[in-house]
């Protein structure tokens, strides 16, 4: 599955980056191709780019604070958790997203 | 209901305040009371002691606290009406006079805590530190409560005259308290004073002072009696708020005997026999030295000025101090063992382990601190851009000067002369002074020393000059103005002063110059001192360089002509900022205006500096704005060529100037002068800290390997402790701060048991990262609910070389979710290679 994330914590100094990290590696074990944005204390990285999110059949947030440029994702599917929710039990994100 | 007992009209109530029947309630009680002719009594039905209501303190003394019943008794010739006006006082009035009063009792966990004592609810007060350095010892309380000497042993001359100066005197106390009354806005402090004047008035008080003069003593001493009755009385009460007003009869009390026998006397010295903390309201230089340095671990000031000349004198002896403390004396018993922290600033009061186990760490990381320096201490401090300045000591004594050397002192800047003047009865001979200065000069082993001619009268009274008393003494008769009064005075100084030049770099500096003549006549006095010592072919350096302290605002607009005249200047900020800004440094209303980050006064000292410069003079600081760390970039930014601090702050000192840049610091000071409010300096300040950016992201000095701190509280702590030591925070209570705060938004443990604390905060010097591995693995809330043994911290300042370096944390946070990169730091065994492990894969240098 084709899949697109955006990560952001509070700081913005280090849980951005391992949630992002976690995901990438969680999601390459299952199979999916992803790829994650990261809104941390440098911006916004690896920005995901409109082709890439026309591609995407799911969007994950994994957020503790509002997404910068939402409006990229209209009338993309998301679904939207707490940043922890991806270095507690990244699996059960994507068991959701095959539901 | 209505009771006759007896031939008196009766009523019952129960005490609904929540602190008792304490001063204040109890004044409003007697105030009442007093309208009436009739006798009015109260009896507190639980101890079955009873008061007369016109007394305030018979009505403390009772002792009603909060629920305790209480029983009424009127009669007289107007009972019915004070029966009635006591009961609706009692009933409608009295429950509600009592707003408490803010900050007296020992607050338990507050948030200017560290978080390990916190967490402990240890009990403390807060003060200002102004010293650093942590004392721990018994209480021994400082009152003033002493006659004049030579008064005491006086008996009654009459009783009647004894009598009449008591009623002279006591009337007086009122009307000053009215005075103070009449100004007074504020509630709380209005009740206070209201508190006071009940004292002033109070029947039972004047009762004790009549006994005693009938007895056949002298008024003072009745005053003292009288006053330690109702402070031993006051003292045993179970309430705190009750032991607190001991300290209003004895301010009464004092004020009574200035009153009566004028402002000179003083209090009794006291002799210190076991390691102790001095509790006081202020204390007088004398007073300082007459305790015995060896048992003196502390000293704690109700008073506020962070600048009065005890607390300056404190500072460069190195006892830690801390001032502000409100009302330490009624608050914290005389014999109980307390620690004084002066470097965060607060007394802790009860001696749990907790606090103990604290305070062993915190000695250690104190020890470290002061042991860490990247930098030689000898030699003057080079900026990191390459500028150098001279960091002097200012001292007083043998003791400071020894402290002075061993801290690495480029000389001295001040060497104050005042102490021997104060110390005798009469004047120190030619010989004393010769041992003293010689021995400065021989001690500095070639180093500057600038011995500055005695500063006496202001405040620095001394009983053989008879200085007249003054109503503004620091405007009056002081420093070089006296000099032509006492001509001997002088002129036996600097035959002792030249002499000693013979030893050493001598150099000598005037106080308190104004004006282009009091400098002409000054250089004559040195002229006649030298063929003095010339006819007694006694040897001295000839061409010994002569300066002045600027302190007064109008020396500093006669710089070209006083250039002319002499070698060297030093700017004596306290004063200077004082006359400059015309608010009174020790007043606590005032501290605000008197500020040495006024935009005008920097622009002041620029250009006096820039003046005396241009001219090719030498010119330092001696005043207390040289002593902080903080003001350092502006002192490099002014271009000073010394500045002088109290001793034990040397080392820091000289540690912090290498890491800062002069170009900096000029920059930063333009904008300061440029500012426009006082936020906005502040800021200017705090960013000038940042120019430290030299440091390295990481250092050996900051992964501390088998750490056997037992919490998370302890292991935060612990790392922030070493980024003290390392010098990378002077502000360990907001670093701290911002980790937990980021830790409250959720923990940061990630599991695997690795945790990664992380903050964004101006209180570190660099941004950092600091390894900590635990003996012992502790809980940290992660989200797979393991406890953690290794834990990476990244504190990072607002952006500037923030790119960079976040590029890095974010590279680190990425490689913490990596097995095979936990899995390595887990099995490295020493710091050295936990560094270079980390330096590899962050491709960081540790240089």
């Amino acid at each position: 599955m084709k899949i697109v994330a955006v990560t952001a914590c509070p700081t913005g100094i280090a849980h951005t980056y391992m949630a992002a990290a976690r995901l990438e590696k969680v999601a390459k074990t299952l199979g999916h191709d992803i790829k994650v944005e990261t809104q941390g204390a440098m911006g916004i990285e690896n920005k995901l780019t409109e082709n890439d999110i026309r591609q995407a059949q799911i969007a994950i947030f994994a957020v503790d604070i509002a997404v910068e440029e939402r409006e990229r994702f209209n009338g993309v599917k998301v679904i939207q958790v707490p940043l922890q929710e991806a270095l507690k039990d990244p699996h059960s994100i994507f068991a959701k997203i095959q539901r | 209901m209505t009771q006759r007992v007896g031939t008196s009209l009766e009523f019952a109530f129960t005490c609904s305040l929540s602190d008792g029947l304490h001063a204040r309630p109890a004044s409003h009680l007697a105030e009442a009371a007093n309208d009436f002719a009739s006798e009015s009594f109260l009896t507190n039905l639980r101890t079955g002691s009873t008061a007369s209501l016109k007394s305030v303190l018979a009505i403390i003394s009772a002792d009603v606290r909060h629920g305790d019943r209480c029983a009424v008794q009127v009669r007289g010739t107007d009972e019915q009406a004070a029966y009635a006006a006591l009961q609706r006082f009692v009933e409608q009035v009295l429950p509600g006079c009592d707003v408490p009063l803010a900050g007296l009792s020992p607050t338990a966990g507050s948030d200017t805590l560290p978080r390990i004592l916190q967490t402990a609810g240890v009990k403390c007060c807060f003060g200002s530190p102004v010293t650093g350095g942590i004392g721990q010892g018994k209480v021994v309380q400082l009152t003033g409560m002493a006659l004049p000497t030579g008064l005491s042993a006086r008996a009654a001359i009459d009783s009647q005259s004894e009598l009449a100066l008591i009623k002279r005197g006591l009337a007086a106390v009122r009307a000053r308290i009215r005075e103070k009354l009449a100004y007074q806005q504020f509630s709380t402090e209005a009740a206070v004073l209201q508190a006071d004047l009940a004292i002033a008035s109070d029947v039972s008080f004047a009762q004790k002072l009549t006994e005693h003069v009938s007895q056949g003593k002298s008024a003072g001493q009745a005053v003292v009696e009288a006053g330690e009755f109702f402070i031993d009385l006051l003292r045993h009460s179970e309430s705190e708020y009750i032991r607190e007003r001991a300290l209003d009869v004895e301010e009464i009390c004092l004020q009574l005997l200035e009153e009566m026998y004028g402002r000179d006397f003083q209090a009794a010295a006291f002799e210190l026999r076991e390691p102790s903390v001095v509790l006081a309201e202020t204390l007088a230089p004398q007073q300082l030295l007459g305790l015995d340095r060896k048992w003196l671990k502390a000293l704690v000031l109700e008073y506020s000025g962070a600048t009065s000349h005890a607390v300056i004198l404190a500072r460069s002896l190195g006892i830690p101090t801390l001032v502000g403390v409100k009302s330490a004396r009624g608050v914290i018993p005389p014999g109980q063992e307390i620690i004084v922290d002066a470097v965060r600033g607060f007394v802790v009061t009860e001696l749990t382990p907790a606090v103990e186990r604290f305070y062993e760490r915190e000695r250690k990381t104190l020890a470290s601190r002061h042991g860490f320096s990247p930098l030689q201490t000898s030699g003057p401090a080079i900026t990191a851009d390459g500028k150098t300045l001279e960091v002097g000591a200012n001292a007083s004594s043998r003791e400071e000067l020894t402290v002075a050397l061993e801290n690495g002192a480029d000389g001295i800047g001040l060497f104050r002369t005042e102490m021997a003047f104060l110390q005798l009865d009469r004047p120190p001979s030619e010989e004393e002074q010769f041992a003293i200065y010689s021995e400065a000069a021989r001690g500095a082993n070639g180093r500057r020393v600038i011995i500055r001619t005695f500063d006496l009268g202001g405040d620095k009274a001394v009983p053989y000059l008879n200085l007249p008393a003054e109503d503004n003494p620091f405007l009056g008769y002081r420093g070089v103005r006296i000099y032509a009064e006492h001509r001997d005075l002088l002129q036996t100084q600097l035959r002792a002063i030249l002499r000693a030049s013979a030893f050493g770099q001598v150099q000598i500096m005037v106080p308190m110059i104004s004006s282009l003549e009091e400098v002409l006549q000054f250089k004559n006095e040195i002229a006649e001192a030298k063929r003095d010592l010339e006819r007694r072919r006694i040897a001295f350096q000839s061409d010994i360089p002569i300066g002045i302290m600027i302190e007064v605002p109008s020396a500093g607009f006669i710089l070209d002509q006083l250039c002319s005249e002499l070698d060297f200047f030093s700017l004596g900020t306290n004063d200077l900022n004082q006359y400059f800004l015309a608010a009174d440094r020790d007043n606590p209303k005032v501290t605000e205006i008197s500020n040495v980050l006024h935009p005008g006064f920097l622009r002041f000292l620029k250009q006096i500096v820039e003046e005396i410069h241009h001219a090719g003079k030498w010119v330092g600081m001696c005043g207390e704005m040289a002593g902080e760390i903080r003001h350092l970039p502006l002192l490099v930014g002014l271009g000073l060529d010394e500045i002088s601090v109290p001793p034990p702050q040397i080392p820091a000192v000289k540690r912090a100037l290498s890491q800062l840049s002069a170009a900096e610091g000029k920059h930063v000071l333009d904008e300061m002068i440029a500012s426009r409010d006082r936020l906005a300096i502040e800021n200017l300040l705090e960013s000038a800290q940042a120019v430290k950016s030299a440091q390295p992201l990481l250092s050996k000095e900051l992964v501390l390997l088998g750490s056997e701190s037992r919490n998370k509280e302890e292991a935060m702590q612990e790392i922030v402790d070493a980024f003290y030591i390392a010098g990378r925070t002077e502000d360990r209570q907001r670093l701290e701060e911002a980790l937990w705060s980021r830790e409250a938004v959720y923990s940061t443990g990630l599991g695997y048991g690795f945790a990664a604390p992380h903050c964004k905060t101006e209180a570190v010097t660099a941004d950092s990262i600091g390894v900590l591995k635990l003996k012992k693995a502790i809980d940290w809330g992660s989200v797979d609910s393991e406890p953690v043994n290794m834990i990476i911290l990244i504190a990072m300042r607002e952006p500037q070389l923030a790119n960079r370096h976040m590029q890095v944390f974010s590279k680190l946070a990425r490689k913490l979710m990596n097995e095979e990169f936990r899995g390595h730091l887990l099995a490295v065994e020493n710091a050295h290679d936990m560094a270079t492990y980390l330096a590899e894969q962050l491709e960081i240098s540790l240089h």
